[in-house]
């Protein structure tokens, strides 16, 4: 594939955009649908693959807001009406404020844990983005946590809660001792343990004989609670990924995910994604998985409800239950933050809680010109073919106005496999131990502003550039992986240049 | 709606654009009625710029001379634990109050108050004012299993002390079992170490620290959901607000709490020595909790307010401009603080949650039914920032401020926009300011009249026509206005968030790193 010429920018950029979107709206739907189909039936044919770069400053569509400055993830998209802004804010003040320990005055912000990780949303997904992984050895983690299961199947054929800790270990409890960092009392709830990582670094050889260091996370667990782990317990270490532009991904219709599915491989490229079968709590059904690092979760409701139960400890209508095991008496004992609802988060606040997530927008691409010879690199490698560069969404219900964008969101929502270099080993469902669902990478460059200079991508935040993430891909995307490392190194850079400008 | 509003401040808060918003100096666009030249007066600017800091440094001055007077009260109260020394304790953090929420406009654009090097989110606004507070770690809270239920009698009707009224937090556990809270386990050493280390946990914030501890420790949890004035002996009858400064009586904690007391000992000369303090003694402990946290609160805040003096670091790298790019970058700060204060923090965080939650007790100020004053002073620290005036504090607490020594009144938005001949725009944004005024005063006037905040939002008081839905309405209408204002002063189109980018708009062909 040669190069190609794309439009300039220009140095009025606003009066490029107000063409290109008042004059070329309908072509580039047009575009974008042909781009979909041109990819799934492994065409090559006209017209370019990639955007305008007018269009990809708008990773979001209208849905895209200026770059902040602090850099942040959790700003309303534009479309906002008076009366739903208050509201978006109102839900942020619920993923952003912390969570206390019940019972307390303020009762609609009480029942943190008993057992927990975090104290808010986005205490983890810092400023709406990702969290950060601790380069010490022995440091506690704060924005990742271990997910836990032993062989078999639960009752929905998930994951296997291990019988005593559950489904991830809660580095955190809501007694004082906990809080404060003292030596427990007797009778005092103990977090479920100390979890830590240790990297084990090795070094990478590109075959042009440039060396670099890659490290993985060796999970050190210590301070059990209730005892140790039951021999078969798997674990996944997972870092928390950016919670922005969830709106513009669920609005994707399912029909599009389906289309670039294709987990026989029938055409042979090599490349087998596949779609998730996952419980929904409510419509007591199996539907197909879009969120979460193995596409666990059907929506995002589930997803937010599910992380304020298992994440915060704070139960609402649909994980009703405490983050507390039956073996766990002196948790279950501990004072919940109930309203008259019987949960700690009444449907109404998750649901404006839900509706932040959804509503969070986009931040512009940095995209130039000096970045087209790294897109080159991205689309000659192959990357695209996972990491799916656009969509046209439908409208989700109660926000119209996140449909018929065209999004740049670089995911397929797919699970791939990534080779063994990567697995975890704990099944999900019907992702294996080995498969993740590829990541979108719309806004990952700006998280350097957010996290003092550094990345932690991957599931569980072992790469500390694009460049190592890239080295870490294997299995479906080993030939992509391949390319990239006979590539000399100025392309190499350029690449992560381009990736990071997304 | 016009589509380019992208590159403006979209989101109404006003955000700089990155590599790729390029620049537009000379923007014709007429849909504001706008027809500004493009070009900025830098004088114009520096001195919009140095009264802004200017304010700071007054403001942050009174919050930290209010603070000292709260410390002496609380001293004052410690040495004689009496019904009077307690009463003006409370009012001396109402006072203290006064000027701080006036400083909160500063928030949200990397200055001292969230900012050590103007740079990282590592400011000390979480250890100043967090909220909501874990209170059930500090001292005992009232319990029930539905958790503010029907059964909320307990604080205000247990005047005989805390363990004696049985309004423990361990009434669920064991006789065995240990006490949960800061105040009740006396194995725990109450000092800065104490507040520093969990304050500013490496996470996040357990909120033991600042304003709303001191303000917990003096009220107690507010158990009233009525405007009733009464003798406080059941729920229905709580004690209300008429007897108290600022007519907001909140929580009641009783003076027991606080009874016996220890000396300072003074004779030592050594502050750090406190010859009569007994650990193991609750009510000394509560006091020493008190003593420590003001401590804190000071150093905390003159931390803070150094960032803003003459020749400070900060200072001089918000005041000094010697471009149009950074000029409009320095606007841009300003009127980020205001539109994000306006609209998300103050209008949504703090006002729309309350009024949507059915959460009588999610308020700024739960224990002291406070919550009006942080409202308007939030507000009115808009204002200020508009107009380049500080009008000093209140410290009588009758919503005039006269306390005056540090007012200041500069050159302010409205000057720059009349020089800029944006009639049209300055008269827009004052008419929304003196609409968000005219409905916060509502709510302040109904609190002052035995409704507080808490009574204003409750479930019969939640109508559209309400004055805390009219301020949330006005607040976004403001914030849309200043908006607007940033784009009259071009400062989305022209100012590179360079380092977030790493590439550079004038020369787009260059490498970004």
């Amino acid at each position: 594939m040669k190069k190609r010429q794309v439009v300039i920018l220009s140095r009025q950029p606003k009066a490029v955009t107000d063409r290109m979107l008042s004059n070329f709206k309908p072509a580039l739907c047009r575009l974008s649908a042909f781009i979909l189909i041109a990819f799934s039936l492994g065409c090559t044919h006209e017209p370019e693959p990639w955007g305008t770069l007018a269009q990809e400053h708008k990773p979001a569509g209208e849905a895209t807001v200026a770059v902040p400055r602090p850099v942040r993830f959790d700003l309303p998209v534009p479309q906002l009406s008076d009366t739903q802004k208050p509201l978006f804010y109102a839900g942020r003040a619920l993923a952003q404020q912390p969570w206390v320990k019940a019972p307390t005055a303020t009762t609609q912000r009480d029942g943190l844990g008993p057992l927990f990780n975090a104290r808010s949303c986005l205490a983890c997904h810092l400023n709406g983005g990702r969290g950060e992984m601790p380069d010490k050895a022995g440091e506690s983690l704060f924005t990742a946590f271990v997910r836990i299961s032993v062989s078999g199947l639960d009752e929905h054929e998930g994951a296997n809660p291990e019988p005593v800790y559950g489904t991830q270990i809660q580095n955190q409890s809501v007694s004082l001792s906990s809080q404060l960092g003292i030596p427990p009392q007797p009778g005092e709830l103990q977090a479920e343990a100390h979890v830590s990582v240790r990297w084990l670094e090795e070094k990478f050889r590109y075959p042009d004989g440039h060396e670099t260091v890659l490290r993985k996370p060796e999970i050190v667990i210590r301070d059990l609670s209730n005892g140790p782990l039951q021999s078969d317990t798997m674990m996944s270490l997972r870092n928390a990924p950016g919670m922005y532009g969830m709106g513009l991904l669920a609005a994707i219709p399912e029909q599009s995910l389906d289309a670039l599915a294709d987990p026989q491989d029938k055409n042979s490229d090599g490349i087998s994604g596949r779609r998730n079968q996952v419980w929904d709590p409510v419509s007591q059904s199996i539907r197909a998985g879009r969120f979460g690092l193995k596409a666990n979760r059907p929506d995002l409701p589930v997803i937010v409800a599910a992380a304020f139960a298992h994440d915060i400890g704070i139960t609402n209508a649909l994980f009703p239950h405490q983050p507390c095991t039956q073996a766990q008496p002196l948790c279950l004992k501990q004072p919940d933050g109930n309203d008259e609802e019987g949960t700690e988060l009444s449907n109404n606040l998750l649901n404006m809680t839900v509706n932040f997530v959804r509503d969070s927008a986009v931040p512009a691409s940095r995209l130039g010109e000096q970045h087209i010879a790294g897109r080159q690199v991205f689309y000659d490698a192959g990357c695209q073919q996972c990491h799916q560069p656009s969509f046209v969404t439908a409208g989700l219900p109660g926000a119209e106005y996140l449909g018929q964008q065209t999004i740049w969101p670089y995911t397929d929502l797919l699970l791939h496999d990534m080779g063994p270099g990567l697995a975890d080993g704990r099944p999900d469902f019907l992702a294996t131990g080995s498969e993740w669902r590829t990541a979108p990478l719309w806004g990952l460059g700006l998280q350097r502003k957010v996290t003092g200079g550094r990345l932690s991508l991957l599931h569980d935040g072992r790469a500390r550039s694009v460049e190592e993430a890239v080295l870490w891909h294997g299995g479906e995307a080993a030939a992509a992986r391949n390319y990239f490392i006979q590539l000399p190194m100025v392309q190499r850079r350029e690449l992560e240049i381009f990736v990071e400008a997304l | 709606m016009k589509l380019n509003h992208l590159a403006i401040g979209v989101a109404t808060a006003v955000f700089l654009t990155a590599c790729g918003g390029g620049s537009n100096s000379s923007n014709d666009d007429a849909t504001n009625g706008l027809t500004t030249s493009g070009e900025l007066n830098l004088d114009n600017v520096r001195s919009l710029l140095d009264t802004n800091a200017d304010i700071a440094l007054a403001a942050y001055n009174d919050s930290v001379a209010t603070a000292e007077e709260l410390q002496d009260a609380l001293a004052s109260f410690r040495a004689d634990p009496s019904e009077a020394n307690l009463e003006a304790a409370k009012k001396a953090w109402l006072v203290a109050r006064e000027p701080y929420g006036q400083t909160e406009v500063y928030r949200f654009r990397l200055s001292p108050i969230d900012s050590t090097d103007y740079d990282s989110e590592d400011g000390l606004e979480g250890d100043i004012n967090a909220w909501p507070l874990g209170e059930a770690l500090i001292d005992y809270v009232q319990v029930n299993t539905s958790d503010f239920g029907d059964d909320q009698i307990g604080v205000t009707a247990n005047g005989a002390g805390v363990n004696g009224g049985g309004a423990v937090d361990s009434e669920n556990f064991d006789d065995t079992s240990p006490k949960t809270n800061i105040i009740g386990n006396t194995s725990i050493v109450i000092d800065q170490d104490l507040l520093s280390n969990t304050a500013t946990a490496d996470d996040e914030h357990d909120v033991i620290a600042g304003y709303h501890a001191i303000e917990f420790l003096l009220w107690g949890q507010d158990l009233n959901d009525s405007a009733g004035t009464t003798d406080g002996t059941d729920r229905d009858e709580a004690v209300k607000t008429e007897g108290a400064s600022n007519y907001a009586a909140g929580g009641d904690r009783p003076l027991g709490d606080f009874i016996p007391s220890y000396d300072a000992d003074t004779a030592s000369g050594n502050d750090d020595v406190d010859a009569s303090y007994d650990s193991s003694v609750e009510s000394h402990r509560r006091h020493k909790y008190l003593e420590v946290a003001v401590e804190k609160l000071i150093a905390d805040l003159k931390s803070v307010r150094d960032g803003w003096v003459e020749g400070a670091t900060y200072r001089t790298a918000f005041t000094t401009i010697s471009s149009q790019a950074e000029a409009r970058e320095k606007l841009a700060e300003i009127l980020t603080g205001m539109g994000t204060l306006s609209e998300g923090e103050l209008a949504g965080e703090r006002m729309q949650i309350a009024f949507s939650g059915n959460s009588q007790e999610d308020e700024h100020s739960c224990f002291s039914d406070n919550t009006h004053r942080d409202i308007w002073l939030n507000a009115e620290g808009v204002s200020n920032s508009y107009y380049g005036t500080y009008a000093g504090y209140d410290s009588t607490l009758d919503g005039t401020d006269n306390e005056t020594a540090s007012a200041v009144n500069g050159y302010g938005f409205d000057d720059l926009l009349a020089s800029m001949g944006e009639l049209q725009l300055k008269s827009q944004i004052e008419t929304a300011l003196s609409t968000t005024a005219a409905y916060y005063t509502e709510i302040d006037t109904a609190a002052r009249n035995g409704s507080p905040f808490d009574v204003q939002i409750m479930a019969e008081n939640r109508t559209s026509d309400s004055s805390v839905a009219k301020t949330i309405v006005a607040l976004n209408a403001q914030s849309k206005i200043i908006a607007n204002i940033a784009e009259a002063l071009d400062i989305s189109g022209s100012v590179v968030d360079e380092e977030a980018s790493g590439c550079d708009t004038e020369s787009p062909t260059e490498s970004c790193d």
